[in-house]
């Protein structure tokens, strides 16, 4: 059997059809390893060079050539206004020490006074500029024995850099090798096609173990060998015989899948990797499980601290049930009011009562977050008219978290009733009609009839809900802010200010999406799971 | 008997007294904070006025004339460059995501193919990875395609957080329509092609008028992306500007309320037009099963 359906495809278009594919993909993951070992290599010769520079005008060694250095002097109060204080510049050029001040021709001097100065804070400084020139600077204390006053400090910064380019012809060459031999393979017999195709795409992985990428160099391989091997199995012959049956409808789906792909599944892994590293100024390494460790064990904080992940996890379930149980009562409750036969102007009531849902959710965000203004909003000014106290708003959690339930609650119901009014306009009169005549209660036919013929639809509908109030994002961010001392943020806001407001911890941030959608995930499958066995008995 | 005819005529009147009653308190605290948006964008002065009344003392359009004449840095009309970048993105959005799904859910609930399941179930999954932490990765390809600070990139970014949504609510929407029409179009020699674009889209038109709003609205209400990958103020798009109009340093109501109601009323409009689809398209999967 396997004798035939080897037969079937001619030997060398098989061959070459598997090597295209699996070099294609061997060449995507040589090019990612190379954009990332390129810059790695390039970020620490660069940093090298600073610091060795900085560290040779400190000790007064002879220079680095290509490298810019110059002494900037601590900070002094201007002789003519003492409350300025100025740093002073001496370079090779220019023995003498002159004033450091912002001057158009000499750009560079805003760059030296910002480094002076951030050495001043951090005591060390070594790192890439951020402005995308590939320089590097690095500055060290440069003290002298008769020095009375305190050390100048020695700043360098090396010339730009480009990242070596992308090596074409490398790849181009390794790629005609590869072919040849799985072509010479396929032509010599069955199981020497296999060799040949494993040793034509692993051919690949040469110029990335020349760059020392050891995750790239295995990626390929382990790519080559599960090609030969499914050769072997005869998977390869399979899935091209089900792309060709299925063509039209993988043409109908692959505009939509390739963008996906590119703009959801590739961020996405990116993102799965991120959280095993860990990002300080501008540099990435790989710290394994750590990150997660440090989620999970709540980062060594009491469990009532509003950063430990366990707390802001509680929120988040809080958060969410509260506001899933308010949109779906009231969302199934106004439906039934609004279906009603005899209730006049359904029409205007319904579109009333859809505004919340038309307008931009940030918008509702920042107009709640005005109506619960301590001294100017309106909420505080209701509570005076009807002799209430005024409340301070986000100042304790309860106060705090209130706001941001009444805020989503408003602009999420619609939503639920919308669904629910779709769902009870499906539901047979006659059910009812015959139910009352066996005498059901109201409450019965609203157990027996209405509620089972409403799951179909909000099912999905509550699953949904539930996976963007977990994750949303504008009203935290806007209402409350987490305020107070970050209490109320739910899970993403708390990751957002991981990377963003918390020193840049992008890796910490990353793990925190992790987290949140393994939550997610387990929450859907064992969600519909429940709601599947419900319905089934 | 008796019963079918109370029940056209409805309840007790006091029953009914209790309903109206209620959804007019409920219509009220609906309407209550956009009636507050409203008076300030007419009233002047940067804050709310010390009155929880929703009726304006004094009127003036000096916030829409603020809104409307800010100037960038170098002098150009800030607000009518923003809301030309809005539309432009929020439209490319919408054609790019309707076009793109329209295909994808005709071959999910049409075709059955390996890897079927797989590619509904990723569709689903896919939402469930906060948008706000795509956030870095995201940049980081933008930058490697050259595609950062530019409308391009944020209609890619935008469309295709609006597929997801926009497959299910279709492929729910091609499966009520029955595949009779179908056979006989193929009997009759049509392609498939021919099938979907003659027979099946003019069915779905309902279907794609709602998922044509959520992308739009998909795009036009988003900030946190614009903000990040949009580094030129030229580049900004509606959301970006009324955000900053009350950030945390200042804060002028006033101009937040105008532009809240100009970037408001077009999607009202759409959704008060597309109202009576909206029942019945994002249903009419879900109750099929």
């Amino acid at each position: 059997m396997s004798e035939s359906s080897y037969t079937r495809v001619p030997v060398l278009q098989r061959q070459l059809r598997d090597f295209g594919v699996g070099a294609i993909l061997a060449i995507l993951i040589a090019t990612i390893a190379f954009v990332a070992v390129r810059n790695t290599e390039l970020a620490a010769r660069q940093i090298g060079l600073a610091k060795r520079a900085a560290l040779a005008l400190a000790n007064r060694q002879a220079p680095v050539p290509t490298v810019q250095t110059v002494l900037v002097s601590a900070p002094v109060a201007s002789k003519k206004h003492a409350y300025l204080h100025q740093r002073q510049i001496k370079t090779s050029l220019q023995p003498q020490w002159l004033p450091l001040v912002a001057d158009p021709d000499r750009p560079e001097h805003k760059l030296y006074y910002d480094a002076a100065n951030r050495f001043d804070r951090d005591h060390v400084l070594a790192e890439l500029m951020r402005d995308g020139t590939g320089r590097a600077v690095a500055a060290e204390l440069a003290c002298d024995m008769k020095q009375t006053t305190e050390c100048p400090i020695a700043i360098a910064i090396t010339a730009p850099a480009r990242p070596a380019p992308y090596p074409f012809l490398v790849l181009i060459g390794v790629l005609g090798l590869g072919a040849a031999i799985a072509a010479a393979g396929a032509l010599v017999s069955r199981r020497a096609a296999r060799v040949g195709l494993f040793a034509g795409i692993a051919a690949l992985a040469v110029p990335t173990m020349l760059w020392h990428a050891w995750i790239g160099t295995t990626a390929i391989l382990i790519v080559a060998a599960s090609f030969a091997l499914a050769q072997r199995a005869l998977l390869t012959d399979r899935i091209a015989r089900s792309l060709h049956e299925h063509r039209t409808a993988f043409a109908f789906l692959a505009p939509a899948g390739v963008s996906m792909f590119v703009l959801v599944a590739a961020p996405f892994v990116i993102g799965l990797f991120m959280g095993f590293y860990e990002h300080r100024s501008g540099t990435w390494q790989f710290v394994g499980l750590h990150n997660f460790l440090e989620i999970l064990s709540g980062g060594g904080r009491e469990l009532d601290d509003p950063l430990n992940f366990w707390f802001t996890l509680g929120v988040t379930v809080l958060w969410t049930l509260a506001n899933v149980v308010l949109h779906v009562t009231i969302g199934i409750a106004l439906a039934l009011v609004l279906s009603k036969k005899w209730l006049r102007g359904r029409g205007v009531w319904r579109m009333l009562l859809i505004l919340p849902w038309a307008i931009p959710n940030y918008i509702t965000a920042l107009m709640w977050k005005g109506m619960f203004d301590k001294q100017f909003g309106a909420l505080n000014q209701l509570f005076d008219y009807v002799g209430l106290d005024s409340v301070s708003w986000f100042t304790t959690w309860a106060n705090s978290f209130g706001p941001n339930v009444a805020t989503n609650t408003w602009l999420g119901f619609p939503f639920m009733m919308v669904v629910a009014i779709g769902a009870l306009e499906t539901i047979p009169r006659e059910l009812y009609e015959a139910a009352s005549v066996d005498g059901a209660s109201r409450w019965q036919q609203f157990r027996h009839i209405t509620l089972p013929h409403l799951r179909p639809a909000l099912g999905p509908a509550v699953a949904l809900g539930s996976i963007w109030t977990f994750n949303m994002f504008n009203v935290i961010f806007l209402v409350s802010g987490g305020k107070p001392n970050n209490s109320t943020n739910i899970l993403v806001t708390d990751a957002y200010r991981w990377a963003f407001e918390r020193g840049e911890r992008y890796g910490m941030a990353a793990a925190y999406g992790t987290v949140i959608f393994l939550i997610l995930l387990l929450w859907t499958v064992f969600g519909t799971r429940i709601v599947r066995r419900k319905e089934a008995t | 008997m008796s019963e079918g005819t109370a029940r056209t005529r409805g309840p007790h009147i006091a029953k009914q007294l209790i309903v109206y009653a209620s959804l007019i308190v409920i219509c009220a605290v609906v309407l209550y904070p956009v009636l507050l948006v409203c008076k300030k964008a007419f009233e002047p002065g940067r804050h709310f006025a010390l009155s929880p009344s929703p009726i304006p003392k004094d009127v003036t359009l000096d916030h829409f004339r603020d809104l409307f004449g800010s100037r960038g840095s170098h002098g150009e009309l800030l607000f009518l460059r923003h809301t030309l970048n809005s539309v432009v993105v929020a439209l490319s959005t919408t054609i790019v995501g309707v076009v793109l799904s329209c295909t994808a859910a005709y071959a999910l609930s049409r075709f059955r193919f390996p890897g079927r399941a797989a590619g509904l179930t990723s569709f689903l999954v896919v939402q469930m990875f906060p948008a706000t932490l795509l956030l870095l990765p995201l940049y980081v390809i933008l930058d490697k395609l050259g595609l950062l600070n530019s409308l391009v990139g944020l209609v890619l970014v935008y469309s295709t957080t609006a597929i997801p949504f926009c497959v299910w609510t279709l492929k729910g929407y091609f499966d009520t329509l029955p595949r009779e029409l179908e056979e006989a179009a193929r009997i009759d020699g049509a392609s498939q092609w021919m099938i979907f674009r003659k027979i099946i889209l003019p069915l779905t038109r309902p279907g794609i008028a709602v998922t044509a709003l959520f992308s739009f609205m998909t795009a036009w209400n988003e900030f946190i992306m614009a903000s990040t990958f949009m580094t030129d103020e030229s580049k900004y798009t509606l959301p970006v500007l009324i955000q900053s109009s009350v950030g945390q340093f200042s804060s002028d109501w006033g101009l937040f309320a105008a532009g809240a109601i100009v970037t408001s009323v077009p999607v009202m409009v759409a959704f008060y037009v597309l109202q009576k689809y909206l029942v019945g398209g994002l249903t009419a999967g879900a109750v099929k099963g």
